[in-house]
């Protein structure tokens, strides 16, 4: 008879003399292989199943993709920043202009929806350090709607009211599901790239540097770590990487409304995606952005005209009920591990 | 002895209320000055001017001959200067062990130093203040006496040549408080530091302190032994008010 066990950390399963463990701490190696491997079966699964899921699956990654430099730029900043789509629509208007006035393909504006997102980031990171709490919370929040300003007033540049069409495709098979089983895959590629990669530096001495910023920026400036140098290198590197997923958006469906992307909605979806997720833990954010993707797939098929309302609902009882995010359920088991979190000020 | 810190005309002001006043004295190499006042003298003023939490009005102030009266805390405390808060402030979503590396890693640079060679330098000073158990205990579910002791590490680990003490005996029983003090005396015998030690406790100060500077009104009182300063008229006056010869 299979014995089965849940002890704190691990799952203990015992047949005959046999016994396994598997540890469930998160980032233990065996977990983040089994969960990549999850992800990517599941595309290549939907396309034989219900290729409609590919779709829900790319917003997804999308929504992590975009919350996790996010996580990473609140931690490292100490900030919660309320204007991340300012980014996407920068680096997603330069890829759209740069595609339909010279024809360029997505390889060719990348670079440049880096660059653009990169200095316009260096441009507004002195507010990280002359803004704190609400202020920085308004300028930031500005940033969008201003820039959505921006495009109804420069309409004929940016075509504000219908947005930019006529861009080059990220991919073009022929086959609408095979582009789709491709963009899935690439949006997951791109996600995990995240996910590794700002894993990895939240581990190494910068990313612990960063939790001294976020838990008290003056004890840390006296203690010898130069916050300013810190805080403009992760806000900058994190608005590139946001910038990149403008530039997805706008070849994946080859045209780019500001309308969709710098309102109010798209950024209270993302910080749902990150408060939800686990309070801007970067594994909370894959887990939060999955979920907030699949119940709006799964509220608009099922509920219909009554799903704008559910949904913010439903978001909004999580938010109180789960004060560490549906990854917290998880972080409670290893609470004493170092996995930073945004510090939230009463 | 060489002047280790020299602090020359020092003045802040907040708005119209006069915080720190024509400031001068100088802390010599390896011993432990005291700073005295009473409550409202300017004495955290004081403290948060020469780590540069605030910057001074006018005046200088020179650290082992540099002047860093324009210089950023961080850029201060890898010149040698660190200090403890008179409330503790701990990271509290970090381990003990992490709170310390932090400095280990951030402090005075040394050549070469990896995260873990500073993990393991953070051990040696968490062991020295007797936290070495609680290493990966978060600093938010230590006690009041371990965070005090957690803050002494963190400093310490930023190998500091001058140590700055904000009312180290505030919210610690006698037993805790006695056991501090000797920390802090061991502290400066290893590690061969320099203190400066703003105190409320004027018996602590007393028997601690090489010399004491008292202010008052941000001003200078007195300096001198601790004998000499204790039994200086200006100061008795400053703590007990005017008149105290009538009640004594």
């Amino acid at each position: 008879m299979v014995d089965i066990e849940l002890k704190r950390e691990r799952i203990v399963i015992r047949y005959k003399d046999k016994k396994w463990d598997w540890i469930l701490e998160p980032r233990y190696w065996r977990n983040a292989i089994l969960w990549t491997l999850v992800l990517l079966i599941f595309p290549a699964v939907c396309y034989f199943v219900s290729p409609g899921l590919i779709n829900t699956m790319i917003n997804a990654n999308i929504y992590s993709a975009i919350a996790i430099p996010l996580g990473l730029m609140t931690i490292g900043t100490g900030r919660m920043n309320f204007g991340p789509n300012f980014y996407i629509g920068v680096g997603g208007y330069t890829a759209a202009l740069l595609s339909i006035a010279y024809g360029w393909g997505p390889l060719m504006t990348l670079p440049f929806a880096i660059f653009t997102s990169i200095v316009s980031a260096l441009v507004f990171s002195p507010l990280v350090i002359i803004a704190r709490g609400l202020y920085y919370v308004l300028l930031t929040l500005l940033l969008p709607l201003v820039f959505l300003e921006v495009t109804f007033i420069y309409s004929d540049t940016f075509k504000g009211d219908t947005g930019l069409f006529g861009i080059v495709p990220l991919v073009d098979t022929g086959n609408a599901k095979i582009n789709f089983l491709i963009v899935a895959y690439l949006s997951l590629t791109i996600m995990l790239v995240y996910l590794l990669a700002i894993n990895k530096i939240l581990k190494s001495r910068y990313g612990l540097i960063m939790a001294t910023i976020n838990d008290d920026e003056d004890v840390a400036h006296g203690i010898g770590v130069n916050i300013n140098k810190v805080k403009i290198i992760s806000f900058v590197a994190a608005s590139g990487m946001i910038g990149i997923m403008g530039w997805f958006y706008a070849h994946y469906f080859s045209s780019f409304a500001g309308i969709t992307y710098l309102p109010l909605t798209f950024m209270l979806k993302i910080l749902l995606v990150m408060m939800i997720g686990g309070r801007a833990q970067i594994f909370g954010c894959v887990v939060g952005g999955y979920f907030v993707a699949f119940l709006e797939t799964f509220l608009i098929r099922y509920l219909g005209p009554t799903q704008p309302i559910i949904f913010p609902v439903i978001l909004m009882i999580f938010l109180f009920t789960l004060p560490e995010g549906l990854f917290g359920i998880w972080r409670k088991r290893r609470y004493r591990e170092y996995l930073p979190t945004l510090h939230v000020r009463r | 002895m060489k002047d280790i810190l020299r602090v020359r005309n020092l003045n802040k002001n907040f708005g119209g209320i006069v915080a720190v006043r024509d400031l001068s004295f100088e802390i010599r190499e390896g011993e432990t000055l005291g700073f005295i006042g009473p409550n409202g003298a300017g004495k955290s003023t004081v403290v948060n001017i020469l780590s540069g939490l605030i910057p001074a009005d006018s005046g200088e102030v020179e650290l082992d001959g540099v002047n860093i009266t324009h210089m950023k805390p961080y850029q201060r405390a890898r010149l040698g200067l660190a200090r403890t808060y008179q409330i503790p402030r701990p990271f509290p979503e970090l381990t003990a062990l992490a709170s310390v590396t932090v400095s280990a890693l951030c402090g005075k640079k040394r050549k070469n130093q990896s995260f873990e060679d500073a993990a393991v330098e953070a051990t040696h000073y968490l062991e020295f203040v007797g936290l070495f158990s609680k290493r990966n205990i978060l600093a938010r579910d230590l006690t009041f006496y371990e965070l005090r002791m957690l803050e002494l590490a963190r400093a310490l680990a930023t190998t500091p040549k001058i140590l700055f003490i904000d009312e180290v005996m505030a919210g610690l029983n006698p037993g805790e408080a006695n056991r501090a003090v000797k920390m802090i005396a061991k502290a400066k015998e290893q590690f061969g530091l320099t203190i400066f030690w703003i105190e409320h406790v004027m018996a602590v100060l007393v028997e601690a302190a090489d010399r004491i500077v008292a202010i008052n009104y941000g001003a200078k009182l007195a300096e001198g032994t601790p004998d000499e300063v204790v039994n200086n008229d200006a100061v008795i006056e400053a703590y007990l008010g005017r008149g105290w010869k009538e009640y004594a």
